[in-house]
């Protein structure tokens, strides 16, 4: 593995939320992933970048408990071997997954509400609070509330995804391809959200087909090559090696 | 289900026609394994239709009970022949389906399924109250099989025969489902609006799997009727039906093999619990419907896609499936492509409304061969309504579609891709349980002729190897040859679209459609795809584009269309669009 920078160890190393170790994932006997290692700081954004068919899904999917997988997943220090999807929510994890997956017939603000199922306890005054709080972020939502979602338009799509899995108060936010199918203007405010959701505290782990603009909001950032980390560093450096240049951002100029 | 994993079904089948004839074999043994054959076949037409092609059917036993009736009455009353009968069994059954398919088939999910259910009660009662058929009684005194003079009244002989015919009905249902019409049925289970967007016929595959379905059972029941020698309504009831679509979900509706399974299974744990349960739990009672619901249940739970997959596992690992192409097969005939610059597409004031909503408002724009037109837009501008509007996949509501000069209003998808115009689609729409390479040679539909029964014949080899050759050679063309014996669905995303492409390029296209080609994808996959689509421009193909990668689309295009809320913001090449205030404040920000 090439390392671009020596991720300088400081005086008080950060907190790790996420520590994978040696993880292995396969299909039908086939690896998909292998002796996969992955580290993401407490309030920190990282990027996962590489070509298609590289794994970066199967990796938040067994980081999410979907898919089986091996190896060390740690996460807030205490290992997740053996706990499935709801404990791992409950733990404070949440996957927005490529296909947004939204509960397509019900409404909007409905959608919501089951994003936050696992603070139902909390009663409904908070619910509407923090249903609100979705609403500041994604104005957009606020009018559409009591549209179905299968009726919105892509971008509304990922905002209602992304919102959804901000209802659970997650501390790690999983988030693949955000981007995907959205119009310059709404890609920009995707990433706008990004960036502010940095300040709340939430870390996020992100794949993006767009590498330019992921390494730009990113902390560190690795290269997942036909299942392997290939390099990894801090963002600023990786968007200037020549080899990820080349291969994944394209000259400087276009966007 | 895969062509491949049959040799071990087959060999199945073929073991068990000789095994009566080992000595010391209990009669009884026999005797229930000629109802697991008879079963078997029956539910080896349910994987096609229901496990294959999606459609729930209730009413299976009735054509079983075509069969049976249709040898019954010719043997017993008439004198005929049993082998005479046997055609003639087949082709009542199939009448019959045809004539229920047409009103039935156009239902479709559960209200199919309790169509079914309609007319499997209503075929009951029929067999059971008219003279015809004997009433309640039924009719007595069939001959048995004979070859030559000797007649097979030896239940040994008739368990030979009866899995002989299963041999051969997994045979002519691998055969069918390895084929062209075979890819349309199993296309038909998610993949029916791509699978028309290429030409297939899917009303016919519908039907083409509910017939064959039928000719399946009526061959079981023209085998039980000589088996049995006598016929009644009993067996071609609901019950029945719903025994034998267990048998094939038990087994694994989706599979070949889970149908034998399922038979054998289905029918010998009933056995077994008609002459257990009575000595443990006393004669009172149906315990065994209750044990055998709460079993089935149990299996379900644990293995929702049937049994046979487990089983079939242990067997692949030995022998990986790999469809052998032929490189050196001769390419395809192709059309010739108009001359660049030749209007293509010409669409003026095209409208659509979804009730009071304008999704598309008055749109006008031409394609001509030989440019690359990106067409682009806010989220839900309508650009994907347009497409689905140029492809007949929707119906506009006014303006009107020029292809080459012709009108398209009022064509069907199938038949608009019949002139040469391809498409791939916002949301991957690829048959998830097939290869890639399958799935790509759908998009060949209109470029072979084979129908069913040289499918059944296995006389369209020749054609099938030119259709996959050229299937693999559109897959190399994208960059995704390796891939090819890969189940669709274990792509990435972004993968999948570009199979979408490579099984668009495969219908020979004038005109290729494609909405957000490079989404998912990164900068060298990216350049490969504009490298592979500025050389099909140069081919003379004309090429509208959906897509949001500005820096992809502003370097490909030829021309930009800008849609906003239904309309035409702006059009022009890209460097004045790029300018555009209109199109800078709807669409593509300050900074871009």
């Amino acid at each position: 593995m090439t390392r671009v920078t020596q991720a300088g160890p400081g005086p008080a190393p950060p907190a790790l939320l996420l520590e994978v170790s040696g993880l292995d994932v396969a299909y039908g006997g086939i690896p998909a992933l292998s002796g996969l290692s992955l580290s993401v700081e407490a309030g920190s954004i990282v990027t996962v970048i590489g070509p298609n068919g590289a794994g970066k899904s199967t990796l938040l999917g067994a980081i999410m408990g979907v898919l089986p997988s091996r190896g060390g997943i740690r996460f807030d220090g205490a290992p997740l071997a053996g706990q499935d999807i709801e404990e791992r929510v409950n733990a404070g994890m949440a996957l927005v997954p490529e296909k947004r997956e939204l509960f397509a017939s019900m409404t909007v603000q409905d959608n919501l509400r089951l994003g936050g199922f696992r603070h139902r306890a909390e009663g409904r005054a908070a619910a509407a609070r923090a249903i609100d709080a979705v609403f500041d972020l994604f104005p957009r939502l606020r009018e559409r509330r009591r549209q179905t979602a299968g009726t919105l338009s892509g971008g509304e799509r990922q905002m209602l995804a992304m919102g959804r899995a901000l209802m659970a108060r997650p501390r790690l936010l999983m988030l693949d391809e955000p981007s995907l199918g959205l119009a310059p203007l709404v890609v920009r405010d995707i990433f706008r959200t990004i960036t502010a959701l940095r300040g709340t505290g939430v870390a996020i782990l992100l794949i993006e087909q767009n590498a330019r603009a992921a390494l730009q909001v990113a902390d560190y950032g690795y290269v997942l090559e036909t299942g392997r980390m290939t390099m990894q560093g801090d963002a600023a450096s990786l968007a200037a090696d020549g080899r990820i240049v080349e291969m994944y951002l394209g000259p400087q100029g276009g966007r | 289900m895969r062509p491949g994993p049959l040799r071990l079904p087959l060999l199945l089948a073929a073991g068990c026609a000789l095994l009566p004839w080992l000595p010391g074999l209990p009669p009884y043994w026999i005797t229930l394994a000629d109802y697991i054959g008879v079963a078997a076949i029956v539910a080896v037409g349910l994987v096609v239709l229901t496990g294959v092609g999606g459609m729930t059917s209730f009413g299976q036993a009735s054509f079983l009970g075509f069969g049976a009736y249709a040898t019954a009455i010719l043997s017993a009353r008439y004198g005929v022949s049993p082998w005479l009968a046997l055609p003639v069994s087949l082709a009542v059954s199939a009448a019959a389906a045809l004539l229920i398919g047409a009103v039935t088939l156009r239902l479709s999910g559960h209200y199919l399924a309790l169509g079914t259910l309609a007319w499997g009660v209503a075929l009951y009662y029929t067999f059971a109250n008219l003279d015809f058929f004997g009433r309640n009684d039924g009719i007595a005194g069939i001959a048995p099989l004979h070859v030559g003079g000797l007649a097979l009244v030896d239940p040994r002989w008739s368990f030979t025969v009866i899995w002989l015919g299963v041999g051969l009905a997994v045979l002519a249902t691998r055969n069918l489902l390895d084929s062209r019409a075979g890819r349309a049925i199993r296309a038909l289970r998610g993949g029916a609006l791509a699978a028309a967007s290429f030409g297939v016929d899917t009303p016919r595959a519908r039907m083409l799997a509910f017939v064959y379905a039928a000719v399946l059972a009526a061959f079981a029941g023209w085998l039980y009727a000589h088996l049995q020698r006598s016929v009644n309504p009993t067996p071609f009831g609901i019950n029945a039906s719903i025994e034998y679509l267990l048998m094939a979900v038990v087994g694994g509706a989706a599979h070949i093999g889970g149908a034998l399974l399922g038979a054998a299974l289905v029918t010998v744990f009933n056995d077994l619990l008609q002459d257990w349960l009575p000595r443990l739990l006393g004669h009172q009672g149906n315990y065994e419907t209750i044990v055998f619901g709460a079993v089935l249940v149990l299996v379900l739970q644990a293995s929702p896609q049937g049994l046979w997959p487990h089983l079939a596992r242990l067997w692949r690992w030995r022998a990986p499936v790999r469809r052998v192409v032929d490189a050196a097969a001769p390419p395809l005939p192709r059309r010739a492509l108009p001359a660049r610059g030749t209007p293509i597409l010409e669409v003026a004031g095209l409208r659509k409304n979804f009730g009071g909503l304008v999704a598309v408002g008055g749109l006008d724009f031409a394609v001509a061969a030989g440019e690359i037109v990106g067409l682009i837009g806010p989220n839900g501008a309508g650009k994907s309504t347009t497409f689905n509007l140029l492809t007949g996949v929707a119906a506009a509501s006014g303006g009107s579609v020029r292809f080459q000069g012709r009108p398209l209003a009022g064509l069907p998808a199938r038949a608009v891709a019949a002139l040469g115009v391809a498409r791939s689609f916002q949301h991957v729409r690829l048959v998830a349980g097939m290869s890639v390479i399958e799935n790509v040679a759908i998009g060949a539909h209109l470029r072979g002729h084979a129908g069913a029964f040289s499918a059944l014949l296995r006389t369209d080899r020749a054609e099938e190897t030119l259709l996959f050759a050229e299937a693999a050679r559109q897959l190399a063309r994208v960059g995704l040859a390796e891939a090819a014996d890969r189940p669709a669905d274990s792509l990435a995303l972004g993968q999948q679209r570009i199979v979408e492409i490579a099984r668009a390029l495969c219908l020979d296209p004038v005109l290729l459609l494609l909405d957000e080609p490079a989404a998912g994808l990164r900068h060298h996959e990216k350049q490969a795809l504009a490298a592979l689509l500025t050389r099909l421009r140069e081919e003379g193909v004309a090429i509208l584009l959906v897509e949001h990668d500005m820096e992809f689309v502003m370097t490909l295009a030829d021309r930009l269309v800008v849609m906003d809320f239904g309309t035409k913001l702006a059009e022009g090449p890209p460097e004045a669009v790029r300018r555009d205030p209109a199109v800078i404040e709807a669409y593509l920000g300050s900074v871009a």
